[in-house]
This record gives structure tokens, C-alpha cells and sequence, in this order.
């Protein structure tokens, strides 16, 4: 499958040390029931979903998900977060498939 | 007297496989951990049995009418402090109607500094979006809105 497209957006953009942001994780993944099945072919499509989110800053998660296949495709995960200083935010993503992926972003606070 | 026997033995059978295929084959289908198929069910085993209260501390947004099942932004917000003592430690995500309740399990930390989710659900049907609140004291809240779907987004 190769690596799916993800996107951490943090709001606001500037931000200082001690700050609650903003942080949307959103990933590319067809969220797949299990239950649809394909108009060309007639087969059930496989389940196919995330089912852990791990959000994680310095290596320390500081939050972890459960999900199922009730998730909208492409889902969009929105918490907050207390900044620490400088650093890197981590998510990995696991599905029922047994892909595992990751994506970072820097955390530059300003102050 | 054989045949009467013989037709309650074949009545019974028959009540027995239609009862007992459909739950093993949901059992078969179920994934791992504590999962369940209804609502109740779901809720009492994240519980263990302790009592949920309906809170007005939780707030729980999502659109009245939901014209594409497929889709539905929810986000749950809960008033608190979020310190070391006293923090919301999961949120948990239902759809009461789907095949599967279970939406998404939230384990949050004080580090989140505000306890807050928003996501995007899939809903068949029209029906109840609910919010289950673990808070760090034990304590379960929870909050509820009925969503109604005009195209279901399941299949």
C-alpha cells in the first residue's frame, strides 16, 4: 500500500511554552466496514481500519485511541495539548491489517 | 406419541438453530477486547456496573439532521480542570444503532490541559450519538443526541 497520507495541523500557529493548542490528526484510510460490498466485483470488501492511535510528544504518549470501523473514512482526530517546550509530537497508527505508520511534527514554541 | 415426540424434538431443534447460528456467528465476527453488540452491553463492561450520570458538565455537539450518514463531525467537550487530581481519563464514543456501538476509546492525561475530542463518525440510521466520560475519581457521565441521518452511511 505504501505510505498513507497524514496530516498533523496544531492551532494556533504561533504558540509559547505552556500554551493549550489545538491538534488535528487526519489520515487517508478507507475505514472499511466489512459489510460493503464492491459494485464491479460483487465481493464483500474485507474490514480493513485503524484501531490504535498512540498521539506522543518526546517519546511519552500523552494520549492513546481505540477505534473501530464506526469512523468515518479518512477520520479526522482533534485534542488538545499542553505544550512543554521544544520538542517533537509523534503519532503512530496502527489498523486490523497490521500496517503501522507514523508522522511527526516539530514543536517550536516562541517564548 | 413417537410422532408427537418426534415433532417437538424437530421443533425445538429448529428454535435452537435459529437462535444459537446468528450469536455464533456475531461471536465469530466480534473482534477481540470488550466489545459488544448492544448498547447496554457495551456500556456495562466499560462500567463494570457502576452508575452513569447523565451530566451537564459533558457536551456533546453534533448536527440534528445529518444529511450524509457517511460523515458526521462530533465533538465532545467536558468541563474540567484536567490537574493531576482531578482529570477526565477516557472518552468513549458511541453510535447506539450501528452494527458495532464502539466508535472510539479516548485514554486522555493531564498533559492535554483541556478535555475535548472532535472526530468524524459513520451512522446507518437515525439515531442516539452518545458520550461515555471516565473521570480519574471513578466517576462515569455521560451525554447523548439524537442525530438523524438522511442517507445511511453504512454499506
Amino acid at each position: 500500500m505504501g505510505k498513507r497520507k497524514s496530516l498533523i495541523k496544531i492551532k494556533p500557529k504561533k504558540y509559547k511554552t505552556g500554551e493549550v493548542v489545538k491538534v488535528s490528526f487526519m489520515v487517508m484510510h478507507p475505514m472499511d466496514t466489512g459489510m460493503r460490498k464492491d459494485k464491479k466485483t460483487g465481493k464483500i470488501v474485507p474490514a480493513h481500519y485503524i484501531n490504535e492511535v498512540v498521539f506522543s510528544f518526546n517519546g511519552k504518549p500523552f494520549t492513546t485511541m481505540k477505534t473501530w470501523e464506526s469512523l468515518s473514512t479518512n477520520p479526522v482526530f482533534t485534542i488538545y495539548f499542553t505544550v512543554p517546550g521544544k520538542g517533537e509530537l509523534t503519532v503512530v497508527y496502527k489498523d486490523n491489517q497490521g500496517e503501522v505508520n507514523e508522522k511527526s511534527k516539530k514543536i517550536k514554541p516562541k517564548g | 406419541m413417537k410422532r408427537r415426540s418426534f415433532l417437538r424434538g424437530l421443533g425445538l431443534a429448529a428454535a435452537a438453530s435459529t437462535v444459537v447460528v446468528p450469536s455464533m456467528v456475531m461471536a465469530a465476527e466480534a473482534p477481540k477486547g470488550p466489545n459488544a453488540f448492544s448498547i447496554d452491553a457495551a456500556v456495562q463492561a466499560i462500567t463494570g456496573g457502576k452508575p452513569v450520570v447523565a451530566s451537564p458538565k459533558v457536551h456533546l455537539k453534533a448536527p440534528e439532521i445529518a444529511e450524509n450518514g457517511a460523515v458526521v463531525p462530533v465533538t465532545i467537550e467536558v468541563d474540567s480542570p484536567m490537574t493531576e487530581d482531578d482529570y477526565v481519563k477516557a472518552i468513549h464514543v458511541f453510535a447506539t444503532k450501528n452494527s458495532n456501538v464502539r466508535c472510539a476509546d479516548v485514554m486522555l492525561t493531564p498533559a492535554n490541559g483541556k478535555a475535548m475530542l472532535a472526530t468524524r463518525v459513520k451512522l446507518g440510521t437515525s439515531q442516539d450519538v452518545m458520550a461515555l466520560i471516565e473521570t480519574s475519581k471513578g466517576e462515569f457521565l455521560s451525554a447523548s443526541q439524537n442525530v438523524k441521518v438522511t442517507i445511511g452511511g453504512c454499506g
